[in-house]
């Protein structure tokens, strides 16, 4: 009985779990994620590099280690933050599947790939569509403020950006090992993944409305005599609404986007030439 | 400095930048930072501030959607900074942010689809030889050669030979049109915000982008306000799904 019980220790020891020292070295190379992003397999070879501790520490012989690479460079793409939520969970897969082999190698792809849309979902919305804009505009604004003399607001934005990036990787990597697949399903679950991009997407319409005020500038220098006073179309309408000429062309923008599928760099273009053609025929 | 030393300080932080939207993503690649470092290699901080300003305005509302590649902006702000800088206005700026971004964003694609569709197969075949070297090669250093060739070294031509010819180019341009085209500059943050608008796919929030306009138009509350009053509603909508649910 005892010496069962010392080769079960024996054995314990043999295995290879991952510590958090290695968990900090995943946590370095997989900050090359986005290298490598190509059209053909997207974020796969970032994925492989990152998986590089893991794989070395795992698992013993060459032929897994191969399999092991050769899984991860199959194609993966999620938003470049929140994949490491993946990669945290990915790596506990394959501590698990190098020293239990209960698991079907395959299903650790087949778990990658469905949580590739939903982590894309939020991030993509949260990070890029609401954080980044917002924390954008305020710097610009600050910058403006000081009359173009204070870093103050690009400094702030790269503290709030790199900083919340390079927390979500770190939890992303010591929680998605730490608590495995079922965190995201239970997030799913709860529901609180719809309500944070609801909340996300209310935060973001309220600053852009905004900005649309603050940061679109259309004036009509065109005035007309009425009797003995001069007046100004562009006063006219600030009268009515101030900011009614960037509403009205923000909205047209969207409405273009979204009923005739045009391309924003081609509004964009559009845009500048509307500028010059406008200026030349003095309406804008 | 001379323009030689600027020249290759600017094309080494372009470097570092990609390196950065590759790999770190601390977010120095954009235009509201870019453009100050650039401003300040350049001896012009102030006009790194204002070209900086101008061109994250233009694609604040740059939002990467799957795959599809946006306009460069990186590529774009360090160049037109450089010129800006060098030429003292920043009308340069305005008249070549735009091709410049285009231009970038075709580098970019040719980097995505073919050169490390390339390393992506030498990548896979170096897997097959089990040989770590090669996968650190194609995962990470060949792509940050291909930055350095596709970005860094035409940013550093760019910047030494080719502001004069632009600055002379600018010149035969007849004030109207470089007028307009600062018209059109500040018309273009429409298509971003539009493009932001669109992408965030949340029904019926309409009335809070109404809100957040009209507190900025009638009542001219700066942007710090106007984030204050989105805390607000997002803090109401918060407790009245919640007060929902309860209910």
């Amino acid at each position: 009985m005892a010496e069962n019980e010392a080769k079960k220790e024996a054995l314990k020891k043999d295995l290879t779990k991952l510590s958090r020292k290695d968990l900090w070295k995943l946590y370095i190379y997989s900050q090359g994620f986005v290298s490598g992003f190509n059209y053909e397999k997207q974020e796969a070879p970032g994925f492989t590099f990152s998986m590089i501790p893991v794989i070395e520490k795992v698992y013993k012989n060459e032929e897994d280690k191969k399999d092991a690479y050769r899984r991860h460079t199959e194609l993966f793409l999620t938003e470049a933050r929140l994949s490491h939520f993946v990669i945290g969970v990915t790596a506990a897969m394959e501590e698990r599947n190098a020293n239990e082999h209960d698991i079907d190698p395959v299903s650790i792809n087949a778990i990658k790939a469905a949580l590739m849309g939903p982590l894309a979902g939020i991030g993509d919305s949260l990070y890029h569509g609401t954080l980044r804009p917002i924390i954008a505009g305020l710097a610009v604004s600050m910058v403006m403020a000081s009359n173009y003399t204070s870093v103050l607001g690009p400094i702030i934005f790269l503290l709030v950006m790199a900083g919340v990036g390079q927390l979500l990787r770190y939890f992303g990597i010591f929680k998605g090992y730490e608590k495995g697949v079922e965190f995201v399903g239970a997030m799913q679950s709860s529901g609180l993944i719809g309500k944070l991009t609801r909340l996300a997407g209310i935060a973001a319409f309220t600053v852009i409305g905004g900005f649309v005020y603050k940061f679109v500038t259309i004036n009509i220098p065109w005035s007309y005599t009425a009797g003995e006073t001069v007046v100004s179309l562009q006063s006219t309408l600030d009268g009515i609404m101030p900011g009614m000429l960037p509403l009205l062309y923000t909205l047209l923008m969207l409405w273009l986007m979204n009923k005739k599928k045009a391309n924003p760099v081609i509004l964009m273009l559009v845009t500048m030439v509307i500028g010059i053609l406008g200026h030349l025929a003095g309406i804008l | 400095m001379s323009l030689l030393v600027k020249a290759i300080l600017v094309a080494l932080f372009t470097w570092l930048t990609f390196f950065d939207k590759y790999c770190t993503q601390f977010f120095t690649y954009r235009p509201i930072v870019v453009g100050p470092i650039v401003g300040l290699i350049m001896g012009d901080v102030r006009m790194g501030l204002e070209v900086g300003c101008i061109i994250e305005l233009m694609f604040l509302g740059q939002v990467f959607v799957g795959t599809a590649l946006p306009p460069e902006e990186t590529f774009s702000t360090i160049i037109a900074t450089a010129f800006a800088c060098i030429s003292g206005s920043t009308e340069v700026a305005l008249a070549t942010a735009l091709p410049l971004a285009i231009i970038g964003q075709i580098g970019m694609y040719f980097r995505n689809m073919v050169l490390c569709v390339w390393t992506q197969h030498r990548l896979e075949a170096a897997v097959e030889k089990g040989s770590r070297r090669g996968i650190t090669m194609n995962c990470i250093v060949w792509p940050n050669i291909f930055n350095l060739i596709l970005f860094a070294v035409p940013v550093f031509l760019a910047v030494f030979f080719g502001a004069g010819p632009v600055q002379a180019i600018i010149n035969v341009i007849p004030q109207v049109v470089i007028d307009g085209l600062a018209i059109g500059g500040g018309m273009i943050g429409a298509v971003g915000l539009a493009l932001l608008l669109k992408c965030i796919n949340v029904k019926n929030i309409w009335f809070y982008f109404l809100i957040g306009f009209f507190f900025s138009s009638f009542l001219n509350i700066n942007p710090i306000g106007i984030t204050i009053i989105a805390v607000v509603c997002v803090a109401v909508a918060y407790y009245t799904d919640r007060d929902k649910g309860v209910a």
